[in-house]
């Protein structure tokens, strides 16, 4: 079985190899601070400010949607999302977001939204109402 | 709350389903034991009576699981939304043919799903297992106790807050939640149901989870052989049978996977069929493991080798599943993944289900190790069985990479348990992460399955083998050289590694090509593997011509620079504004928006592609069909479904972005046309009036005058407008305008129309696209049109047919009776009896006119319908007839004065709505990958026909 031990080895080590270069893939929920002064592309995880302007204006542009959200240290600004504006948009609890800072703005062009779960709604489903 | 005697709802059902998860969880527990003792004894006597008392804890549990099942589909059938689970997952309006996609959409019912194949498994092996009988269905009985222990529901534990065990699907809604109207005794009936999820209203629903969980549940079988042949000290005589049941696992949880990308692809908008979403990798996971599995099983049956591999591949592949289980249902992916489930607060039970069975797989494997027979003498290095193992330690290693990374947020979890201000870790972009390691995964493989084939099992002598290897290798490379160079004159691999993997991708293709033809001659039955890796190969190249050569056709060209700074990928603009009937050109299409039609909650869209030549002559025409589905009150969109164009080597993938938020908001374009800014003006029949209109300018602190030209030119008294449909009884005007604007070159034209039907006037504006203006009809008109009735001074003539009379100048003269009257206000019924009469009039200025009053009697009552000669404004109503006489009585009035101007409204700030938003790529050889990925399963299906063939039953 020596051989195989010898293949074993060499895979290992090639997993170490790609697991150090795998480190550069990954990064933490930047801030839009953190973003600002990196520069870099960056995942930013916030809450839809859901008072502020949500502009999408397909006749304009159908790849440009802009909306306000909170980051994780509440500071707000403003984010340009190049795609369409996602259905149920509004009602989302918690956006991520993949993009880097152009300026005052977050230039996102990939977005995970997570909407409330049917699981968790409390209301309940009444034929009628006010019957 | 506890006192109120409810009424109305069906406990009954109810309480026989509790009963019955009771039985199965206890019945399955039986079986464990029954058979764990049958095993244990399996050479005493006591053996036939523990087997017969493991068979009836089966069969009882099995008969529980149906019973759940069926009770569910019967609550769910009848809706009975007092129960949680047939509120959450049915409604009124879902079509019967979604009840089995309602009843495996929530946790519960996917757990039931799982369960019902392992049940439906468990007495094939019954039936077929002979002395593993009782060894694998004491394993798999086992494992029927942890799923069900997750449908259980039951509290343990003692104080404030016991635990919950399980999340119950019979719960009653009363139960798991508070809310006023429970307060209520009849409170069942005025209950309705959430239904299902639009988007998985869809036949792939349908098909997906059922493939998908007999593939997880397949896969418990060659475990619980693993388990079977370690516990029994059998380490050969399991092999068979277990390679038989992976060959089926492997094809089966293929095909479930493939589903899952077939509708993420053909259904949903993802614009792909795998995305490296955690859901995703965690099923290809163990398919990956169970595939090196089935080649390590090989190995053994034909060498003796790779027995222990063989055990801990099938070990792993359960084990994974297990874990895939976790990761998806314990809500620990959270905001990584579109499609996971949310936490049920199963996670402890998730976790103690693979800490169960991976720590009874690592046991016993311990305890056995050494006993595990191996050849003392090393594989050859030229031998089949070498080249592999290295393969299935490929495969492995794929697998632990994609697993590494998508269990980034539970290694999060875990250091956030340690250190609490550990911030979690995320992977940026996921898709270049994972295709950059699995891209070498392939390589390795498509050499190691195209080489491996060429070398004999056991190789004792290569030296005498060399040469006939060495020339077919040989050729095999150069025929592979010469195909790579011909695809890349079709797809572009624009970057070195991307040609690597596509030579060998072509490498096993033609090496197993060659082997079918040359070593098998052609022998289809024993051509498993072969179809397996040229589909592996196929699939390879498919992936990198519809991957890399992914071609977004909607690219705007009309992107304003700089307002998208910094987006200098093209494939950032994925959407086109697309205005109705006005062809863009999309290289190489002409593509046109050109239609739309609504049926109930679907609106379809017709989207017309042409293909020009140089001249400019359409040499191909197609029409592609996307649609969107409307929620039920019409305030959004619940789901956007493509529509593709398949062509032999590629397809044109069409779907609607978005819409303008009036055509999907109906709420929204009732305050959107409240809001527009009309301005009435008083406009004289035939000739043109001013309007000034002011409109600020956004960009500078200014604003513009604009002059528009409006001229009525006639009023229509029978109009048609696109969204009118004329009913009895309605008054209707029309009136044809003309408008222009004077920095906007053209006149445009509209046609508005007001409805007065009963008390409620309805109003039909029409937009003018060019000029952002919409045009109405004040209500005003009628007063300007129709003098008020009661104005009118009637007076009563009476004729015979062809007396002429004198009415103010004018000659009148009854020219008889139309027996088939057209009126606009008239539509005939049934049973009418009615007549018209034709009135001609001579006007003192020697114009003539006809006038068509009717006179009708519909059930015993007379009625009549006046007509009215608008220019002289005479009116005449025809009020009876006398049969003896051979007389017919009209009444004849005059209105005061003649329509000179009537009141029109024009809004300038009315922005068009004909658009839509449209996402179209082109996926070159697609189908390749279709064809190579299904090519593997087949080539599972005829292996595992091959082995039934040969050594009978399994």
């Amino acid at each position: 079985m020596k051989k195989l031990y010898i293949v074993a080895i060499l895979m290992v080590a090639a997993a170490i190899a790609l697991l150090t270069t795998a480190a550069d893939d990954m990064s933490t929920y930047a801030t839009f601070v953190q973003a600002a002064r990196s520069g870099d592309r960056v995942k930013i995880a916030g809450q839809l400010s859901k008072d502020k302007e949500m502009y999408y204006n397909p006749a304009e542009d159908p790849n440009y949607f802009s909306f306000y959200i909170k980051d994780t240290d509440g500071e707000e600004r403003k984010v340009v999302l190049l795609s369409e504006k996602p259905q149920d948009f509004e009602l989302s609890e918690q956006i991520v977001l993949t993009g880097q800072m152009k300026g005052e703005e977050f230039v996102a062009t990939d977005m995970l939204m997570k909407c409330p779960s049917k699981y968790k709604d409390e209301e309940v489903y009444i034929k009628n109402e006010g019957k | 709350m506890q006192d109120i005697q409810y009424v109305g709802e069906h406990l009954l059902p109810g309480q026989v389903g509790q009963a019955a998860i009771v039985a199965s969880f206890v019945a399955s527990l039986f079986a464990a034991v029954s058979y764990f003792f049958a095993t244990q004894r399996r050479d005493a006597d006591e053996y036939e009576a523990w087997r017969g008392m493991g068979r009836w804890g089966f069969l009882v549990h099995g008969l529980s699981v149906f019973t759940i099942i069926g009770i569910m589909f019967y609550l769910m059938v009848n809706q009975y939304y007092e129960y949680q689970y047939v509120q959450a997952h049915v409604s009124e309006d879902l079509p019967f043919k979604y009840i089995f996609s309602a009843f495996w959409e929530g946790q519960e019912g996917s757990f039931l799903l799982w369960m019902f194949w392992h049940v439906i498994l468990g007495l094939v092996l019954m039936a077929t297992g002979k002395q593993w009988e009782a060894p694998t269905l004491s394993v798999l009985s086992l494992i029927q106790l942890f799923i069900g222990s997750m449908i259980l529901g039951i509290y343990v534990g003692f104080g404030d807050e016991p635990s919950r065990l399980g999340s119950n699907p019979l719960m009653l809604l009363r139960e798991v939640m508070d809310a006023p109207i429970f307060a209520k005794a009849d409170y069942a009936a005025q209950l309705t149901g959430s239904g299902l999820n639009p988007l998985l209203q869809n036949y792939w629903m349908t098909i997906h989870p059922p493939t998908l969980f007999l593939g997880f549940a397949s896969t418990s079988i060659p475990f619980a052989y693993a388990i079977a042949g370690l516990w029994t000290r059998d380490h050969k005589g399991w092999l068979q049978p277990a390679l038989r049941w992976a060959l089926f696992s492997g094809a089966i949880l293929g095909t479930g996977i493939l589903m899952g990308g077939a509708w993420a692809y053909e259904a949903l908008s993802f614009g792909g069929y795998w995305a490296w979403d955690p859901v995703e990798n965690m099923s290809l996971v163990p398919w990956l493991i169970l595939v090196a599995g089935i080649h390590t099983n090989l190995i053994a049956r034909s060498t003796g080798h790779s027995v222990r591999s063989t055990y801990i591949y099938y070990l792993l592949t359960f084990i994974f599943i297990v874990y895939s289980t976790f990761l998806t249902r314990s809500g620990v992916l959270g905001d990584t993944s579109v499609h996971a489930f949310t936490e049920m607060g199963l996670e402890v039970q998730l976790v103690a289900f693979i800490l169960f069975f991976l720590g009874l797989s690592g046991v016993l494997l311990g305890v056995r190790f050494k006993g595990i027979p191996s050849p003392q003498k090393e594989e050859a290095t030229a031998s089949k069985e070498f080249w592999m193992f290295i393969g299935t330690l490929v495969l492995l290693f794929s697998a632990l990479i994609i697993t590494a990374s998508t269990s980034l947020p539970v290694y999060n979890k875990v250091m956030q348990f340690f250190n609490p201000a550990f911030e979690g870790k995320v992977i940026t972009d996921p898709e270049p992460h994972y295709n950059k390691y699995q891209l070498w995964i392939a390589v390795f493989i498509g050499l190691l399955s195209g080489i491996a084939q060429y070398l004999r099992y056991r190789e004792a002598n290569f030296q005498k083998y060399a040469s006939r290897f060495g020339l077919h290798a040989g050729i095999a490379v150069a025929a592979t050289a010469v195909l790579t160079y011909i695809t890349t004159l079709w797809i572009e691999a624009n970057a070195w590694q991307y040609l690597v993997l596509l030579f060998f991708g072509l490498f096993t293709i033609v090496t197993n090509l060659d082997y079918l033809v040359t070593f098998l001659r052609g022998n289809l039955k024993l051509a498993g593997s072969a179809f397996s890796h040229v589909g592996f190969g196929l699939m390879v190249v498919g992936i990198l011509a519809s991957g890399l050569n992914k071609r977004i056709i909607s690219n705007n060209p009309f992107v304003m620079d700089g307002l998208i700074e910094g987006a200098t990928s093209e494939e950032l603009r994925r959407n086109i504004l697309l205005f109705k009937d006005s062809p863009l050109i999309m290289p190489p299409y002409e593509v046109t928006y050109v239609a739309d039609t609504v049926d109930t909650f679907t609106r379809t869209f017709t989207v017309n592609y042409k293909r020009r030549d140089q001249e400019g002559k359409v040499v191909e025409e197609f029409n592609l069909h996307p649609n969107v589905l409307y929620d039920k009150s019409f305030t959004k969109i619940a789901a956007s479904n493509p529509s593709t164009k398949r062509y032999w080597n590629r397809d044109i993938f069409t779907h609607i972005a978005s819409l303008p938020q009036v055509e999907i908001d109906l709420e929204y374009r009732r305050q959107r046309e409240d809001s527009l800014n009309y301005r009435v003006l008083n406009a004289p029949i035939g000739q043109p009036i001013t309007m000034l209109d002011t409109a600020a300018l956004k960009e500078v602190d200014t604003s513009v005058v604009k002059t528009y030209d409006i001229t009525v030119e006639r009023i229509n008294r029978t109009p048609t407008h696109p969204d009118y449909e004329p009913e009895e009884g309605d008054i209707a005007i029309g009136a044809t305008i003309k408008v222009s604007r004077q920095d906007k070159e053209g006149i445009f034209t509209a046609n508005p129309v007001l409805v007065l039907r009963g008390q409620l006037l309805y109003s039909y504006p029409e937009q003018i696209n060019e000029l952002n203006a919409k045009v109405r009809l004040n209500e005003g008109i009628f007063d300007a049109v129709f003098s008020p009735e009661m104005d009118l001074d009637y007076q009563a003539y009476t004729f015979r047919q062809g007396d002429k009379a004198e009415y103010n100048g004018y000659q009148i003269q009854f020219a008889g009776f139309n027996r088939e009257p057209k009126h606009p206000n008239y539509k005939p019924q049934e049973g009418d009896v009615a007549v018209s009469a034709m009135v001609s009039v001579q006007a003192p200025d020697g114009e003539s006119y006809l006038a068509q009053p009717v006179y009708l009697i519909r059930g015993n009552r007379p009625f009549n319908i006046k007509d009215e000669i608008p220019g002289p404004g005479l009116h005449f109503r025809f009020t009876g007839i006398d049969p003896n006489t051979e007389t017919v009585e009209l009444q004849i009035a005059r209105s005061a004065k003649a329509t000179e101007s009537v009141p029109i409204e024009l809004a300038t700030n009315s922005l068009r709505s004909d658009y839509i938003v449209l996402e179209a790529i082109e996926f070159p050889g697609i189908n390749l990958f279709w064809l190579g990925s299904s090519l593997m399963m087949i080539g599972m299906a005829v292996s595992l026909g091959r082995r039934m063939g040969r050594g009978g039953k399994v």
